[in-house]
C-alpha cells in the first residue's frame, strides 16, 4: 500500500487579471523526498509556491496536506501544521542578532500569553529559556555559532540563506518549501547549501525545491518541469534534460 | 560592588531625594512626568516596536482619568474602584476598536487612530452627563496609601513613580520575553514573522491594549493629581504630546521614554513666561527631531557614544 | 421626517461636502504628486481663511484682494513646507512614518500659532452674493452656498483641465507616475514636487476662505478639516485627486442625512467614524482602481 504524499497537488489553476498563470498542475510530493520544480521565468512557480504556502487562494483545484485539503488556513496556521517556506531574497530580520534570528523560529513552539511575559512569570522565563538553548543548538549545527552575535544586517548573501533556512528548520516543520534558495549565492555557497539540503532530507524532512539552478536540481529524484503553468515533463534530471519537449522550451531544439 | 549597580543605587537615593528637596512647583512637575511616562511607554511599545503611529491615547488617558473623577465624586466609590473600571473600559475599547482598524497599515492607520481620537474628543464634550463636559468634574480627591494621605506632590510622587517603574518593568519584560522577539521580528519584516507562524494581527491588536491600559493608568493618576478635570486635557494636541515622547526620546529605550517625558513636562515650565507658547515649540520639535534626529535623543546619544568609544580605542 | 428637512440636509451636505472636496483634492494632489499624507492640510485652510479675515477686517482691503491674498498664502505655505522640509526628508530616503510625523508635527505647530496669535475666537468672512438666501420648498439655501457650490464646481474641472491640457499638469501627472521617467524627458521632478505642494496649499487655502463665511474659523477647525479632506480623498480614490470632488460630496451628504434625527453636535462624530470605515471596507474609494492598501 503506497503511502499517502505529504503534499498532493491536483488540478491547481490560478490567473491574475484575465492571463492563466497556473493551469491544471497535479503533482505529489511524497513524504521524506525531495521533488523539484523547474521552469522558465514566468512559468508560474512562485505562484504555485504562494498557493501552497498559503498567501493566494487558487482559483481551480486542491492542495492537500496530509491527506487534508487546504482551503481557508492562514500562512500561520499551515505553518503550525509543519508547511514552512523560505523566500527568494531571504527575509532576515536585519535589526535583530543571527541568534535572535533563530530564536523567532522557536517561538512558534511554544505558547506563552502576552499576560505571562508581561509579569515575566516562571513560565515565561522557562520558555524564553528553552528557546534561547533550542536557537544555540540550531546555531551550532548550522555552523552560525562565530556569527551569533552579529546583527543580521551584516551577513553576507549565502550567511542569509543558511539563516533562514535554520531558522525555518527550528521550528521543526515537516515539508520545507525552499524558493530558488541558490539565488544570489556563489558557487562555493551553492555547494554548501546542496549539502544542506541533503542532510536535512537525510533526517527526514521532505523537501520542495524550486529552481533555476539545474546543477541544484540534481539534489532531487523526482523533478517536473514547469511551462506556462503546465507540467510539461517529469522525472530525475538526466530524463529532464533529454526529454524532447524541455529541449524544445529551453534550448529551442 | 559593581559600577552599575553604585550607579542604580546612587539613582535609587536621588530618586528618593528628589521631591524633598526641591521647590513644591518642580516636585508637581515631576509628579505630571511620571505620569507620561506611564502614557508614553505604550506609545513607545507601539512605535518602537510595531511601528505604528498611535494618535489616540488621549482617548484612554481620558477614560481612566473621567473613570476616577466619576467613580470617586460622582459615586463615591474607593479610588481602587476607579482605576480598575477605567482600565477595563480601556482595554475593552482598545479590544473592540483596535481589532478592525489594526488591519490598516501605515498611514491609513495613523489617520485612523487620530480619527479615532478626534472621536473621543467630541463625545467627551457632547456627553456632559457623564464628563461634565467643558465644566468638567472638580472635587476628585488625592489618594491613601495606608492612611498615609498623599495630598502633597512630594508625596504624590512616590505613588506615581512606583507606579511608572512598574510599568517600566512590565514593558521592558514584554520586550526581552518571546512576546518580545515576535514584535521584534514583526517590526523588521512582517513577510518573514508571518511565515514563521507569527498572527500579526492578534500581536498588534494585544499591544495596542496594554497601550490603552497604560494610558488609562496614566490617566487615573492624573486625574486624583489634578483634582479638577475637563474635555481641555483630552484632545488630539494631548495625544500628540504623549506622541512626542517615544519619538523626542527614542522609542525603543525606556530611559528615552523618561527623557521625553521629562521633555514635555519641563519644557513648558521653562518657557511659561512666554505665555502659552509652549504647543508651538511641542509642534516645531517634533518637526526637529523627525527631520533631524529621526531615532530621537537616544539614538543619537547612542551614536555619539559610539564615536567617542571608537575615538577613544584609537586615541587610546 | 419631512421633505424640506431632508433637502435641507442635502444643500448643507452639498455646501459642506464642496469644501471637504476642496481640501480632499488638495490633499490628493499632494500625495499623488509626492506619496506624502498631508497631515496639516485643514491648516492650509485655516491660514487661508484667517490671512482674508485679518486683512479685510485689520487692514481694511477690498474682500476680493483678501480672497486672493488669503489662496496665495496657502500656495506659498505650500512651497515653503516642500522647499524647507519634504525637499530635505525626501533626499534622505525618509519614510513614510517619518514624512506622517512631519506634517503632524507641522500640524500642531500651525494650529497652536494661530491659538498663540489669533486667540481662540472664531470669525467670520462676509457672504458673497450677500446675506440673502434662497427657499426652495420650505428648505434653505444661502447665496453664499451657491457661490460655494460654483466655485468647487470650477475650480474641479479647471483642475481637471489642469492635468489633463496643460503642459505642467501633464508634467506632475508624470513626475508623480514615474519620477524617474519623468526625469529624463527633462522634467524637473524637485520642481514639480513643490508645484504639487503649492496647488494643494491653493486648494486648501480656498476650501477655507469659501467656508468661513458659513462656519467661524479658529484654530481647532485645521485638524476637522484635514480629516474630513482625508475621507473625501479616499473615497473617492486617494490616486485620483478629482475623486475627493465626489468623495467630499458624497461625504457631506452622509454627515448631514445622518444628523437629521440626532443634534448637529454629532455630525462630525459621523464625518470621523466614515473615514474609519471606508477606509476599512474600501480603501480604494468608490472611484479610485484597486491600488496599494493604505500604508
Amino acid at each position: 500500500m503506497v503511502a499517502e504524499p505529504l503534499l498532493a497537488l491536483r488540478e491547481v489553476g490560478h490567473s491574475f487579471g484575465g492571463l492563466a498563470v497556473l493551469r491544471s498542475v497535479t503533482f505529489d510530493v511524497p513524504t521524506g523526498e525531495i521533488v523539484g520544480l523547474i521552469g522558465p521565468n514566468g512559468s508560474g512557480k512562485t505562484t504555485l509556491f504562494n498557493i501552497v504556502s498559503g498567501y493566494i487562494r487558487p482559483m481551480m483545484g486542491t492542495v492537500s496536506y496530509r491527506g487534508t485539503p487546504l482551503v481557508r488556513e492562514s500562512i500561520q496556521q499551515r505553518g503550525r501544521a509543519g508547511l514552512v517556506r523560505t523566500f527568494q531574497t531571504p527575509q532576515v530580520f536585519e535589526q535583530m542578532t543571527v541568534l535572535e534570528n533563530v530564536m523567532v523560529g522557536c517561538t512558534k513552539l511554544t505558547r506563552t500569553t502576552m499576560l505571562q511575559d508581561l509579569l515575566r512569570t516562571p513560565a515565561a522565563r522557562g520558555q524564553m529559556r528553552e528557546i534561547r538553548a533550542r536557537a544555540e543548538a540550531a546555531c551550532e549545527r548550522f555552523q552560525l555559532g562565530a556569527l551569533r552575535d552579529l546583527p543580521a544586517a551584516s551577513l553576507t548573501a549565502g550567511q542569509r540563506r543558511i539563516l533562514e533556512i535554520a531558522r525555518a528548520v527550528v521550528g521543526e516543520p515537516h515539508l520545507l518549501l525552499l524558493d530558488e534558495p541558490s539565488s544570489g549565492l556563489n558557487v562555493n555557497e551553492i555547494e554548501s547549501l546542496r549539502d544542506w539540503i541533503v542532510r536535512l532530507n537525510e533526517e527526514g524532512m521532505t523537501i520542495l525545491l524550486v529552481s533555476h539552478d539545474m546543477g541544484l536540481m540534481t539534489v532531487a529524484p523526482t523533478v517536473h518541469t514547469l511551462y506556462f503553468g503546465e507540467i510539461i515533463a517529469s522525472g530525475d534530471m538526466a530524463a529532464i534534460q533529454r526529454d524532447a519537449r524541455v529541449r524544445e522550451v529551453y534550448l529551442g531544439v | 560592588m559593581k559600577p552599575s549597580l553604585l550607579w542604580l543605587a546612587v539613582g535609587l537615593v536621588v530618586w528618593a531625594v528628589l521631591p524633598l528637596v526641591v521647590p513644591r512647583n518642580v516636585a508637581d512637575l515631576l509628579v505630571f512626568t511620571g505620569i507620561y511616562t506611564i502614557a508614553g511607554l505604550g506609545i513607545g511599545l507601539l512605535l518602537g516596536h510595531c511601528g505604528i503611529v498611535n494618535l489616540a491615547q488621549a482617548t484612554f488617558y481620558g477614560i481612566g482619568a473621567y473613570a476616577s473623577a466619576y467613580c470617586t465624586v460622582m459615586m463615591g466609590l474607593p479610588s481602587l474602584v476607579g482605576f480598575v473600571v477605567g482600565a477595563v473600559i480601556a482595554m475593552v475599547l482598545a479590544y473592540v476598536i483596535g481589532r478592525p482598524i489594526l488591519r490598516l497599515t501605515g498611514y491609513f492607520l495613523a489617520l485612523a487612530t487620530l480619527a479615532l481620537g478626534a472621536i473621543a474628543s467630541a463625545l467627551f464634550f457632547e456627553w456632559d452627563w457623564l464628563t461634565g463636559g467643558t465644566l468638567g468634574i472638580g472635587g476628585i480627591p488625592k489618594l491613601e496609601l495606608f492612611g498615609f494621605a498623599l495630598d502633597r506632590p512630594s508625596r504624590y510622587y512616590f505613588l506615581v513613580w512606583i507606579v511608572a517603574f512598574a510599568c517600566m518593568a512590565t514593558a521592558r519584560n514584554l520586550v526581552d520575553s518571546r512576546t518580545g522577539l515576535m514584535l521584534r521580528a514583526m517590526r523588521d519584516s512582517s513577510t518573514a514573522a508571518a511565515a514563521l507562524s507569527i498572527d500579526l494581527q492578534s500581536l498588534r491588536t494585544r499591544i495596542f491594549v496594554v497601550c490603552a491600559l497604560f494610558g488609562a493608568i496614566a490617566g487615573s493618576l492624573f486625574a486624583h493629581h489634578v483634582s479638577f478635570v475637563s474635555t481641555q486635557s483630552f484632545t488630539v494636541d494631548r495625544s500628540i504630546n504623549f506622541l512626542l515622547i517615544p519619538v523626542i526620546g527614542g522609542a525603543t529605550s525606556i530611559p528615552g521614554i523618561v527623557a521625553g517625558a521629562l521633555f514635555i513636562t519641563f519644557l513648558p515650565e521653562f518657557l511659561s513666561k512666554l505665555g502659552d507658547i509652549h504647543q508651538i515649540l511641542f509642534g516645531l520639535a517634533l518637526v526637529g527631531i523627525v527631520v533631524l534626529l529621526p531615532d530621537g535623543l537616544m539614538g543619537a546619544l547612542g551614536r555619539l557614544r559610539l564615536r567617542l568609544m571608537q575615538r577613544g580605542g584609537h586615541g587610546g | 421626517m419631512t421633505f424640506s428637512l431632508v433637502l435641507q440636509a442635502i444643500f448643507a451636505g452639498v455646501t459642506n461636502g464642496i469644501v471637504y472636496a476642496l481640501v480632499g483634492m488638495g490633499l490628493s494632489a499632494i500625495f499623488k504628486g509626492s506619496r506624502v499624507i498631508n497631515a496639516m492640510q485643514g491648516e492650509f485652510a485655516v491660514i487661508g481663511a484667517m490671512t482674508t479675515v485679518l486683512l479685510l477686517s485689520n487692514a481694511g482691503w477690498p474682500y476680493a484682494a483678501a480672497i486672493a491674498a488669503g489662496a496665495l498664502t496657502g500656495a506659498l505655505l505650500g512651497a515653503f513646507i516642500e522647499v524647507a522640509f519634504v525637499r530635505h526628508m525626501a533626499r534622505k530616503n525618509a519614510s513614510e512614518d517619518s514624512f506622517l510625523l512631519l506634517t503632524i508635527g507641522l500640524a500642531l505647530t500651525l494650529s497652536a500659532s494661530i491659538l498663540y496669535f489669533v486667540g481662540r475666537d472664531g470669525h467670520l468672512l462676509p457672504p458673497l452674493g450677500g446675506e440673502g438666501v434662497l427657499l426652495v420648498l420650505d428648505a434653505v439655501i444661502q447665496f453664499h452656498a451657491l457661490w460655494l457650490i460654483a466655485i468647487g464646481i470650477a475650480a474641479t474641472l479647471l483642475l481637471r483641465a489642469f492635468y489633463h491640457r496643460t503642459t505642467l499638469g501633464l508634467s506632475m501627472m508624470a513626475a508623480s507616475i514615474d519620477a524617474d521617467g519623468a526625469a529624463t524627458t527633462g522634467i524637473d521632478v524637485g520642481r514639480m514636487r513643490t508645484y504639487t505642494f503649492v496647488l494643494g496649499g491653493l486648494l486648501g487655502a480656498l476650501g477655507g476662505i469659501l467656508v468661513t463665511p458659513l462656519v467661524a474659523v479658529d484654530y481647532t477647525l485645521g485638524l476637522n478639516l484635514t480629516l474630513k479632506g482625508f475621507a473625501a480623498a479616499v473615497l473617492g480614490g486617494l490616486t485620483n485627486p478629482l475623486g475627493a470632488a465626489v468623495g467630499g460630496i458624497t461625504l457631506g451628504l452622509v454627515e448631514s442625512l445622518a444628523i437629521i434625527g440626532i443634534s448637529s453636535s454629532y455630525k462630525d462624530v459621523v464625518a470621523f467614524s466614515v473615514l474609519i470605515v471606508i477606509m476599512i471596507l474600501m480603501p480604494q474609494g468608490i472611484l479610485g482602481r484597486a491600488g496599494r492598501r493604505g500604508g
